[in-house]
C-alpha cells in the first residue's frame, strides 16, 4: 500500500499564489462537478430506499451499511483485492525488463516500441477476450500445440479457471505497468549504472540498489494504474473465468442492474471507495512523515 | 394512464411543447428508439425511413434492467421502447407508458391470440409483441448420448464441470422451483430456503455463467449441456443440427420483448406508423430472417421457409404451455443475495 | 533527448552487460509474442467463413467486402475515434498541467486532491456513469459528444497525472531555474524546458487514455444517445447475435495499418523530407 502514495511528491515547492490557484483552477473545478458531486450523489443515494421499480426514494435508512458489513461481501472484496495484487506483481516481473529494454533504445526506435505495446488495446476487450477463449478452450490454439509437441497427450482444461481469470488480468494491465516503467527508467543516467559498477558492485547489487531506487516513482504509478483499477475489474475475468466467483466489480454492477438495488449498490461503491481513500491518505501520510 | 377523451389534447399539447423545446427536430420526422442492440435488421428500419421520410435513431442496450436505468435517468425522450414483458408489466404499473392507439394499429390482427392479452398487459392496452423466445436446455447430441427430458437429468452429477447456465439469479432459482414444484412467481422466504440446497449441489457442477454468448462454450467443445435463451439454441441449431433443444419437462417459461411509448415521447404518431409497419407479415418475416426467435405473428409465420419452422429452439414442437415472469418488488433482492453467497461459497 | 545509451568502453569493461542485454531483448520479444498473439488469432479468425465465428470452417473474404458497405460500423468508428481523440487531448492538458503545478507549488488541501484525482480509477464504471447521466440531465445537457467526451477525460486525465508524476520526481529544479534565470518566463520555462523533459511521460500517458477511452463500455452507455454511439456498444450488442467476423476484420484493418503506420514512419519521414 506503500506504494501507492509514492506517486505523489511529497508537498515541497514554494507556496502556491493567486496565479497558481488560478492554473490549478479547472483542475479543481473539474474535479468537484464530475468526481465530488458524483460521490456526493452516491452518498446521498446510499442511505434512501428504493421503490418496486428500482427508482430511489428519499427515506434515510442506515440498513443498506449494515448489509455491507455481511461477511458475504467482506469476502467477495477480499478476493477482488488477491485478484488485483497478484496481477500487480506478475505484471512487474514481467513488465520491468521489457520497460528498462525500450528505454535503452535509441530515440524514434523507442517511442515506436512504446506505441507497440500499446496498439493491440486499441480492439474492443470483447474481442480481445474472444481471442484468447480461442487460444486456451479444449480444442483450441495452445492445447492443439501442446498436443502436437507430444507434451500432453489429452488436452488440458486451461479456460474457465484461475489460471485464465489471471491470464486475462494480466494481459490487460500489462502495457499500464509498462508506460509508467518505462517514463522512470528513459530518465535513468547512465553514468550512475557505470558508477555503480566502478565502485564494484555486480549487475544484482547494482541493479538493487541503484537501479530499482531510481526508477522507484515508476514502479510506484504502475502499481497504482494496474492494482487500483483491476479491484474492480470483473467483465473479462467473468468471461474468462467462467464467471464461477463473485468479484465487488459484479457485485455491485449487479445491484445497479440486476437487483435493481440502486441504494445498495451506492453503499458498497462508497464504502469501497472511502476504503481506498483512507489507504491512499493513511500511506501517503506515512510517506510525508518519512520524508520530513 | 386511462385514456381520457382529452388524450389527443395532450398529445398534441406535448408535442407542441416538443416542437418549442427542440426547434431542431422536426415533428414527427424522427423517432428516438430505444431498442435490444442486433435485434432490428437494416433493411427494415430504412425500408421504413424510405417509405415515411421518418427518420429512426436507434439507440441500443444490452439487457432490459440497463434499459429501465438510463429511461428512468431521463436523458433522452424516447419515442418507443423495447423492453421485456416483466419490465413492461411494471412500467404499466407506475403508469410509464402511453396507452396505445389501435384505430391506427389494424395489423394487431396477425398477430396470434395466444400472445396477446397476457399477464405483463392483460388488457393489451400499453405493448405489442415483438418476438418471443423461451429458455430450455441444449444438448451437444454427439458428446451426449443419454436422454435428456428435464432440469433433474441436465444437473446430475454425471455432467459435472460439462455446464454452460445463463448469468441470471431469476433464472436458476426458475429452475429449482420448477423442480420442486412451486410456481415460478411464487418468489418467498420459504420456498428458497427450500430450494438453496438443490442450487448449491447444481451450482457445484456447473463449468461457467454466461448470459451474453452461452453459445460460444457449447460451440468450442468447452461443455457439452447448457441452459440458455432460445434464440442461442436456434443459432447453435442452424449451425449444426447436433445441437438439441428441449424444453424442460419440469416445466418452461418464456420471455416476451414488447414494444411501448414512454411516457414523454415527443412523436407518438410516427411511433404508431412504426408499429403498424412492424405488424405487417413481411416486415416481420425480414425479422425472423436474420433473429430466429419465435414470431408471434401469425401471417408472418405463414411466409417462413420449413426449415425456418423446423428449428426447434423458435418453435418447439407440441404444445406446451409456458409460464411467464411477473414483475417482482422487493423479493428481486433475496434472489440475487441467494445466489451471490452461493457462488461465493466456493 | 539524451545521446544514445552505454559507451563503447563501458560494454568492454562489462562484457556481463552484453548478455544482460541481449536476455532482456529476448524477454521483451516473448512478451511482444505474448500481446501479439490473440491479435494474430483475431486477423486469422477475420477470414473466418462462419457467421458465429467460434469455429474456424473456412477461409473468405466476404467480412472485408460486407464491412465496406456497412455504414452503422463505420459510423461508430468514426464517433469512437473523435472522442478518443478529443478525451486524449484534454486529458493531457488537464494531467500534465495538475502534475507540474502539484510538484511545483504547495497548495492547501493539495493532498486532498491528490486523493480526489484518483477516485475516478477506483470508481465503479456503473457508478460513474448513472451518476453522470443524472448529473447531465439535472443540468439539462443533451447527450451527445460533449457528455461523452466529458465523462471519458474525468477516468482518463488521472492516468496521465501519475504517470507525469512519475517522471517528475527527482527531476532537477536547475533545469527550469536555469531557464529563468536567462529571462525566460515561468510559461516560457515550462514549454521550452518542463514539456520536453516530461515527454516520454506525456506520451505514455497519452497512449494510455487514447486506449482507455477507445474501449469504455458501460460510462459510454450512460453518457451517450444513438447519434454518438461507440464502437464498444456496437461491439457489446452483436455479442448476443454472435460476434460477427466483420468485426474482426475491422479490428484486423485498424492493427495492421497502426501498427504498418508506426513500423514505417521512419520511412515516411525520410520520404516527407526529401520532398520539397
Amino acid at each position: 500500500m506503500h506504494a501507492l502514495a509514492d506517486t505523489a511528491p511529497a508537498h515541497g515547492g514554494r507556496r502556491a499564489g493567486v496565479v497558481a490557484w488560478l492554473l490549478l483552477a479547472p483542475l479543481a473545478l473539474w474535479l468537484l462537478l464530475f468526481v465530488v458531486v458524483p460521490m456526493a450523489g452516491l452518498v446521498v443515494y446510499s442511505f434512501c430506499q428504493r421503490d418496486d421499480l428500482g427508482r430511489v426514494v428519499y427515506d434515510f435508512s442506515w440498513e443498506n451499511y449494515a448489509r455491507v458489513f455481511d461477511p458475504i461481501y467482506l469476502k467477495i472484496l477480499g478476493r477482488s483485492i488477491g485478484y488485483a495484487a497478484l496481477t500487480t506483481v506478475i505484471c512487474i516481473v514481467i513488465g520491468y525488463p521489457v520497460a528498462w529494454y525500450i528505454a535503452r533504445q535509441r530515440s524514434p526506435l523507442r517511442e515506436r516500441l512504446l506505441l507497440l505495446v500499446m496498439i493491440p488495446f486499441w480492439t474492443s476487450f470483447l474481442i480481445r477476450t474472444y481471442a484468447w477463449i480461442a487460444i486456451l478452450k479444449s480444442e483450441g490454439l495452445l492445447n492443439g500445440l501442446l498436443q502436437f509437441s507430444g507434451v500432453v497427450t489429452a488436452p488440458l482444461s486451461l479456460l474457465y479457471t484461475p489460471t485464465a481469470v489471471v491470464i486475462g488480468l494480466v494481459y490487460a494491465y500489462l502495457p499500464f505497468m509498462i508506460l509508467p516503467i518505462y517514463g522512470s527508467a528513459e530518465k535513468l543516467d547512465n553514468a550512475l549504472v557505470e558508477a555503480a559498477h566502478d565502485l564494484g558492485a555486480g549487475p544484482i547489487r547494482a541493479f538493487s540498489h541503484v537501479i530499482i531506487p531510481l526508477t522507484w516513482p515508476g514502479i510506484a504509478a504502475g502499481i497504482m494504474l494496474v492494482f487500483v483499477p483491476a479491484i474492480g475489474m470483473f467483465a473479462i475475468t467473468d468471461l474468462m473465468g467462467g464467471a464461477q466467483v463473485p468479484l465487488i466489480g459484479n457485485v455491485i454492477q449487479n445491484q445497479f442492474f440486476r437487483a435493481r438495488n440502486a441504494p445498495f449498490g451506492a453503499a458498497l461503491g462508497v464504502v469501497f471507495t472511502l476504503l481506498f481513500i483512507l489507504t491512499y491518505a493513511l500511506a501517503h501520510r506515512r510517506r510525508r512523515a518519512t520524508t520530513a | 394512464m386511462i385514456p381520457l377523451p382529452g388524450s389527443r389534447v395532450i398529445t398534441l399539447l406535448l408535442a407542441v411543447l416538443g416542437l418549442a423545446l427542440a426547434p431542431l427536430r422536426a415533428a414527427n420526422k424522427e423517432i428516438n428508439l430505444f431498442a435490444w442492440s442486433e435485434y432490428f435488421p437494416q433493411s427494415v428500419l430504412e425500408g421504413f425511413s424510405k417509405e415515411t421520410g421518418i427518420r429512426i435513431n436507434y439507440e441500443t442496450f444490452a439487457s432490459g434492467e440497463e434499459m429501465l436505468a438510463k429511461m428512468l435517468a431521463g436523458g433522452t425522450a424516447y419515442d418507443l421502447v423495447q423492453p421485456p414483458d416483466y419490465i413492461a408489466e411494471a412500467l404499466i404499473k407506475n403508469r410509464l407508458l402511453v396507452p396505445l392507439d389501435y384505430t391506427k394499429l389494424p395489423g394487431v390482427k396477425n398477430i396470434l391470440p395466444e400472445y396477446l392479452n397476457m399477464a405483463h398487459d392483460p388488457e393489451q392496452r400499453y405493448t405489442l409483441p415483438y418476438m418471443v423466445s423461451t429458455v430450455g436446455i441444449v444438448v451437444n447430441t454427439e458428446r451426449v448420448k443419454e436422454p435428456i427430458t428435464g432440469l433433474v437429468d441436465l444437473f446430475s452429477p454425471r455432467y459435472a464441470g460439462r455446464i454452460v447456465v445463463v448469468d441470471d439469479a431469476r433464472e436458476l432459482v426458475t429452475a429449482a422451483l420448477y423442480v420442486l414444484g412451486y410456481p415460478l412467481n411464487e418468489i418467498n422466504a420459504k420456498n428458497l430456503a427450500e430450494a438453496r440446497p438443490l442450487l448449491a449441489q447444481w451450482m457445484k457442477r456447473i463449468k461457467l455463467y454466461d448470459s451474453d454468448s452461452p453459445k460460444t462454450a457449447l460451440l468450442n467443445g468447452d461443455v457439452d449441456l447448457g441452459y440458455v435463451w432460445g434464440g442461442e439454441a436456434a443459432r447453435l441449431w442452424a449451425e449444426n443440427p447436433k445441437f438439441a433443444y428441449v424444453i424442460p419437462k419440469e416445466g418452461a417459461h418464456q420471455f416476451v420483448d414488447v414494444m411501448a411509448i414512454p411516457q414523454g415521447a415527443k412523436n407518438i404518431e410516427a411511433a404508431h406508423r412504426f408499429l403498424e409497419y412492424l405488424l405487417r407479415p413481411e416486415v416481420s418475416k425480414a425479422i425472423s430472417d436474420e433473429f430466429p426467435y419465435t414470431n408471434p405473428n401469425g401471417a408472418a409465420r405463414q411466409l417462413l421457409t420449413p426449415e425456418q419452422r423446423a428449428n426447434p429452439a423458435s418453435y418447439p414442437p407440441g404444445d406446451r404451455k409456458f409460464g411467464t415472469f411477473r414483475h417482482l418488488g422487493e423479493t428481486g433482492a433475496m434472489i440475487d443475495e441467494l445466489i451471490t453467497d452461493l457462488k461465493n461459497a466456493r | 533527448m539524451r545521446p544514445p545509451p552505454l559507451l563503447p568502453s563501458f560494454w568492454d569493461r562489462w562484457s556481463g552487460l552484453r548478455l544482460l542485454d541481449a536476455g532482456l531483448g529476448i524477454w521483451t520479444g516473448l512478451v511482444f509474442l505474448f500481446l501479439y498473439l490473440p491479435i494474430l488469432v483475431l486477423v486469422v479468425y477475420s477470414f473466418n467463413d462462419s457467421r458465429l465465428n467460434v469455429v474456424w470452417e473456412g477461409f473468405t473474404l466476404d467480412w472485408y467486402g460486407r464491412l465496406w458497405d456497412n455504414t452503422r460500423i463505420a459510423r461508430a468508428l468514426k464517433n469512437s475515434l473523435v472522442v478518443a481523440g478529443f478525451t486524449t487531448v484534454l486529458s493531457v492538458v488537464l494531467g500534465t498541467v495538475g502534475a507540474w503545478l502539484l510538484h511545483r507549488y504547495r497548495y492547501r488541501f493539495g493532498s486532498t486532491l491528490q486523493t480526489l484525482i484518483a477516485v475516478p480509477m477506483i470508481m465503479p464504471e456503473i457508478v460513474m456513469g448513472i451518476s453522470l447521466l443524472i448529473l447531465f440531465t439535472t443540468a439539462g445537457l443533451k447527450l451527445g459528444f460533449f457528455t461523452v467526451i466529458v465523462a471519458h477525460t474525468t477516468f482518463c486525465f488521472p492516468f496521465v497525472l501519475i504517470a507525469v508524476q512519475a517522471r517528475l520526481q527527482g527531476m532537477d529544479p536547475a533545469l527550469e531555474e536555469a531557464a529563468l534565470d536567462l529571462g525566460a518566463t515561468p510559461v516560457r520555462a515550462f514549454f521550452l524546458v518542463v514539456v520536453p523533459y516530461l515527454r516520454p511521460a506525456i506520451l505514455s500517458g497519452a497512449l494510455m487514455a487514447f486506449t482507455l477511452s477507445l474501449d469504455e463500455l458501460i460510462v459510454t452507455f450512460f453518457t451517450a444517445s444513438a447519434q454518438v454511439a461507440t464502437l464498444p456498444l456496437l461491439v457489446f450488442g452483436m455479442a448476443k447475435v454472435g460476434l460477427n467476423p466483420m468485426l474482426n476484420a475491422l479490428s484486423a484493418l485498424f492493427i495492421v495499418a497502426t501498427v504498418a503506420f508506426v513500423l514505417f514512419s521512419e520511412h515516411l519521414r525520410r520520404l516527407g523530407r526529401r520532398a520539397p
